[in-house]
């Protein structure tokens, strides 16, 4: 196989991992550039009039946006028609798959290819590390997983396909033999998170995940649960200082104390479905030249491609690609349900497996359920010790078990982060939890809104307004007394190196009608009972390990194009990209294209090793090459647009000012350079499209774009960061001075000349220390929430609610404000609605759609009684925080207090369902 | 199989000939390659592929299409998002969609903008009590769902439109 076209492929060397970015021609597809919309493609921008989003015009006039609307008569070059494809999935996991009995396929609903198992082990695929797994079951096997592929169908036409896909809609002709019960697989990874602070804040911690590195048990192969003593036999020994301290904290938890109050509670949570209002779906054509062509809509379009070519690019002729071209769509809703996904691999395998023949494969809603991504159910138990006297809280521990479904997938890192979370906005001296995620034969659960800490921070904010109670404290003055404060230590031992906005929050909360005038509504009216909860919250953004790519191109007329990898799942990327570079270039952009992996070839970027696991002296060393980022391009989920996201794009867009507008406004100005003011370009800001500087004539834009061009200044700046919380920073050596930026590359462009890429004369990345920690990027939120429960049928009805929440500098408010309402609704749905059965009789099985489903409709909602306050940045520059999360956790919580508040009973599971209430009235 | 003429529009298409049992999402998708008509349940519980049916009467309702034959709509006029616009020009409710961030990835949109379309068409012919107003928006939005935006903005975007033209909407001094 020999590079893409598109250049962002993954070469395995001999000795290890390496990556390289080839260099990229641009596209040659203009023509579809003017008549299609994929990302990058639209041309008009409502946001240039100062409203609506950059799609608002595609999304309201029906536009071919979304991976599930093309076909292939819409891609220029591919062939006419469109053949269709049906993954089939195994409904049983615990028997063995013998086969399929397609005997009910006649005539021209036969299939044309039957891809199985077998058919991959001929063609010599392999399977991407990430997806470990078997991805078709071989016959003779117990499916590891329920919805586990066992075939691919492939139907030359769509009137077979249509036809065929009827027939087999019950799932009954997958066959299967002896029973063998669920196949064991051992856990996917179990860590323990330990911190002892010292005697005084001030003082340094006694232990932390920080100090000592995370840590985690031995693996037993014959057991499907850790052993989390530190005196088990061959106890790692990092793992058995922290275990030692851990068990020295719930000894203090268990001892008979009066003047602490512990309670010890277990809560458990369910699974859900992302419910994406798109199902999956993807295209591909496999074409003579050897050229694997694919149209997609995942989150994560970078790893998308890398796994694709690791999965064909050992395999024999004719089914190795000589090149790969991905094209990636906009995304019917993501909710992180389509970061890492393994449908990417069928759509290519389908492709390949019927040559010549454009092959489209979409879930349907049943398959959706049965084969997608779904959060994980936590089982939490979690021990709290609190001084009587004082209020405060002494010391905490918790196990966390996960059920992860069919694969590994994400489960490890949800389990961490959700184990991180456990504390949430809390000061908590003494910590100890332990996480682990299993195998189940459930269907493989992964990324989602919260990852983790929707279920973790529930069951704290529910076990905090319970003490409350015990304590006979107001439940607000409660959360005040012992939330962490601005340069406190999280659960890891390091502190949040952004804004802590908590006790802001928790005044707001507390000043509310809806819990100034509790006790009144409490008052009862003849059978509904009426109860109000709050609780507050706080949600990391950013993985510890994101990536951001960003090009801006400045045009002679002043119109703007900015290019991002990220992709637009509805969260407002590409307005957010076109507000944040108009704050460098005065302008709106005119054209914003997203998931544009392809447009940083210049940058020539190489990376190695895994950044989360890296040692710095492997770090040193590969940075000598001026090439080298620990990683190239990341996922995208909502909560880092902002952050991540916009970051290139804006540090591009200064370089341009910098080298670009400035020399011309100078110029203009007929300023020297060695006149005082030529370096006096922090001191220029933007007013209504013009350069205002104290005492100089103002310049529009496009009069500064012209001059720049005219003069051969930077016009254009491709740019690279990387961040493990805290950005990468590096000199850049420019127009005899030397540059620097929270940027590890850079290419600029002068006037209409080529990009070129600047190596950079020095680079600080981030720390892999940074690696130990546990959440630095935060956001906060609180809710109040006042309900009424039907005494005789349970139903309950949210009466009013209030969210305050901060995101620094929200770069579109009403992109914020919506998430912030969608978020409430997903959380309203989790505490109230939504459920899958685990394994039989769940979305495995293939017959699970919406109306058995239930989410948040807008009767559901109180649309007209949901206040949302997005608090102002507390300094006008504050970098822009994510939202997208944070912002659903808390109605949870808030919900469950508000149902013990209205009727005394306590609820640990979920969702509480209106017949679970009206049991408990009962 | 069956002979299939209809409106779609205001375009004649037809005839053309369908299985009995296609469904008219993949008729428009699949056949006319109309993929503004989204496909979210096959279930008709999302409503994510309704599409405005025009009646002979002069009055207008939404069906889904996901789980109704094409042939069903034999001599129908219908119309889809991509209707809405004329001559290039947003109708109210689009731009209002659009005014109020009304949607996020907008998979939905579709479904919204028809059922809102057909809101504004009934109120039109039979205004309400401006009291009435918001149980009726609700009333009428309820069956869509939309897993992004918690419908504030769609059901604000609709009410805008009619308050905007409240001499034609709403009954007058109410």
């Amino acid at each position: 196989m020999r590079p893409s076209r598109r250049e962002f492929v993954k070469w395995l060397s001999a000795g290890g991992i390496s990556v390289s970015l080839s260099h990229l021609a641009s596209a040659k597809d203009a023509a579809f550039a003017t008549h299609e919309t994929l990302p990058g493609r639209g041309k008009f921008n409502p946001a240039m009039r100062g409203a609506g989003r950059v799609d608002g015009v595609a999304k309201v006039t029906g536009a071919k946006l979304y991976a599930s609307d093309f076909r292939a008569n819409d891609m220029p070059g591919w062939p006419q028609t469109t053949s269709h494809a049906i993954l089939v999935r195994a409904n049983d996991a615990t028997h063995v798959y013998t086969g399929m009995d397609l005997g009910r396929l006649t005539g021209a609903m036969k299939p044309s290819v039957v891809v199985t198992a077998a058919d991959l082990d001929r063609i010599g695929t392999r399977v991407p590390e990430f997806y470990t797994g078997d991805l078709f079951c071989p016959a003779g096997k117990t499916p590891t997983y329920l919805g586990q592929p066992v075939a691919l169908l492939i139907f030359e036409t769509f009137d077979a396909y249509d036809r065929a896909r009827l027939a087999l809609r019950d799932g009954t002709f997958v066959m299967f033999g002896e029973e063998t019960g669920p196949v064991e697989v051992p856990h996917y990874g179990a860590y323990r998170f330990t911190r002892v602070a010292g005697a005084t804040p001030d003082a340094p911690d006694v232990y932390s995940p920080l100090q000592a590195g995370w840590v985690s048990p031995k693996k037993l192969q014959s057991a499907p649960l850790p052993v989390w003593s530190p005196l088990a036999k061959e106890t790692p020994a990092d793992y058995s200082k922290a275990a030692t301290h851990g068990e020295q904290i719930r000894a203090e938890l268990a001892a008979d104390n009066a003047s602490l109050l512990v309670l010890d509670r277990e809560f458990e949570t369910q699974s859900v479905d992302p419910m994406f209002l798109e199902p999956e779906c993807g295209i591909a054509w496999y074409g003579k030249a050897g050229n694997l062509e694919l149209v997609l809509g995942v989150q994560s379009p970078y790893e998308a491609t890398e796994s694709i070519t690791y999965l064909l690019d050992k395999a024999r002729a004719p089914f190795k690609p000589a090149q790969i071209n991905a094209q990636f769509a906009y995304v019917g809703g993501g909710f992180g349900g389509r970061d890492h996904t393994p449908f990417v691999l069928y759509v290519a395998l389908a492709a390949v497996f019927f040559q010549g023949r454009p092959v489209r494969l979409a879930h349907d809603r049943y398959q959706q359920f049965q084969g997608g991504i779904k959060r994980h159910p936590i089982k939490m138990r979690s021990r709290i010790g609190i001084d009587r006297a004082t209020g405060l809280i002494k010391a905490f521990a918790a196990d966390h078990v996960l059920d992860g479904g069919g694969l590994a997938n994400f489960s490890v890192n949800v389990a961490t982060v959700a184990a991180t979370a456990a504390i949430g906005i809390y000061d908590v001296p003494k910590v100890d939890v332990t996480t682990v995620a299993l195998h189940s034969r459930g269907v493989t659960a992964g990324s989602m809104r919260g990852y983790g800490t929707l279920q973790s921070m529930t069951a704290l904010e529910v076990l905090i307004d319970e003490a409350a109670a015990e304590l006979k404290l107001d439940p607000i003055e409660f959360r005040r007394r012992n939330a962490l404060k601005q340069n406190g230590r999280t659960m890891t031992g390091n502190p949040y190196i952004v804004s802590v906005r908590t006790p802001e929050i928790l005044d707001k909360l507390e000043k509310h009608a809806i819990w100034q005038q509790r006790a009144q509504f409490k008052q009862a009216t003849s059978g509904v009972l009426v109860g109000t909860g709050l609780a507050c919250v706080t949600k990391d953004y950013g993985t510890g390990a994101d990536c951001s790519l960003g090009r801006v191109e400045l045009e002679p007329d002043g119109r703007i194009a900015i290019f991002c990898d990220h992709v637009e799942m509805g969260n407002g990327i590409g307005t957010a990209l076109a507000n944040r570079v108009a704050q460098h270039l005065g302008g709106i952009a005119d054209e914003v294209a997203v998931s544009r992996v392809d447009s940083y070839d210049v940058l020539g970027l190489v990376t190695s090793g895994d950044p989360y696991t890296m040692d710095q002296k492997t770090q040193d060393a590969a940075e000598k090459s001026p090439r080298w980022v620990p990683s190239i391009s990341s996922a995208t989920s909502a909560s880092i647009g902002a952050h991540v996201g916009t970051h290139s794009s804006a540090e591009a867009a200064r370089v341009i000012f910098r080298y670009g507008l400035w020399p011309a406004a100078l110029e203009l100005w007929r300023i020297a350079k060695t006149d005082p003011r030529a370096r006096q370009w922090a001191g220029a800001t933007w007013k209504d499209g013009q350069l205002v500087m104290p005492g100089l004539e103002p310049l529009a834009l496009p009069v500064l774009a012209a001059t720049a061009h005219a003069r051969g200044f930077v016009t254009g700046a491709v740019a690279h960061s990387f961040s493990r919380w805290g950005w990468s920073r590096a000199r850049f050596p420019m127009f005899g001075e030397q540059y620097r930026a929270e940027i590890d590359a850079l290419a600029i462009r002068k006037g209409r000349g080529k990009f070129e890429r600047i190596d950079r004369v020095s680079v600080k990345f981030p720390p892999t220390d940074n690696n130990r920690i546990g959440v630095a990027y935060t956001s906060m939120c609180g809710t109040v929430v006042r309900i009424e429960i039907n005494r005789a049928t349970g139903a309950l009805r949210i009466a009013k609610a209030y969210s305050v929440f901060e995101c620094g500098q929200a770069l579109v408010p009403e992109v914020v404000m919506g998430q912030s309402y969608g978020g409430f609704a997903m959380g309203v749905g989790y505490a109230l609605l939504e459920t899958l059965p685990p394994f039989e009789g769940g979305p495995g099985n293939g017959q699970w759609n919406l109306g058995q489903y239930l989410i948040a409709r807008g009767s559901d909602l109180p649309l007209r009684d949901l206040e949302l306050e997005l608090l102002p940045p507390l300094t006008p520059d504050e970098p822009p925080k994510g939202i997208a999360e944070v912002v659903m956790i808390p109605i949870v919580p808030a919900l469950l207090n508000a149902i013990h508040d209205a009727t005394g009973h306590r609820f640990r599971s979920l969702p509480v369902t209106t017949s679970l209430l009206k049991g408990a009235l009962a | 199989m069956t002979t299939l003429s209809l409106t779609i529009n205001g375009r004649k298409h037809g005839p053309l000939e369908v299985r009995d049992d296609l469904t008219m999402n993949d008729f428009l998708r699949e056949v006319l390659g109309m993929t503004g008509t989204k496909f979210g349940c096959g279930a008709a519980q999302c409503l994510s592929c309704a599409i405005i049916v025009d009646n002979p009467d002069g009055t207008s309702t939404t069906t889904p299409t996901c789980i109704v034959p094409a042939v069903a709509f034999q001599g129908n006029s219908i119309r889809t998002v991509e209707g809405h616009a004329k001559d290039g020009e947003l109708s109210a409710l689009q731009k209002a969609f659009i005014d109020h961030f009304a949607f996020q990835c907008g998979y939905c949109t579709a479904g919204f903008l028809n059922e809102g379309q057909v809101l504004l068409e009934r109120l039109a012919r039979a205004p309400v009590a401006r009291n009435e107003l918001e149980q009726t928006i609700a009333d009428a939005l309820d069956s869509h769902l939309c897993r992004c935006t918690g419908y504030v903005r769609y059901h604000e975007a609709v009410r805008d439109v009619i308050l905007a033209d409240s001499k034609r909407y709403l009954i007058a001094n109410n």
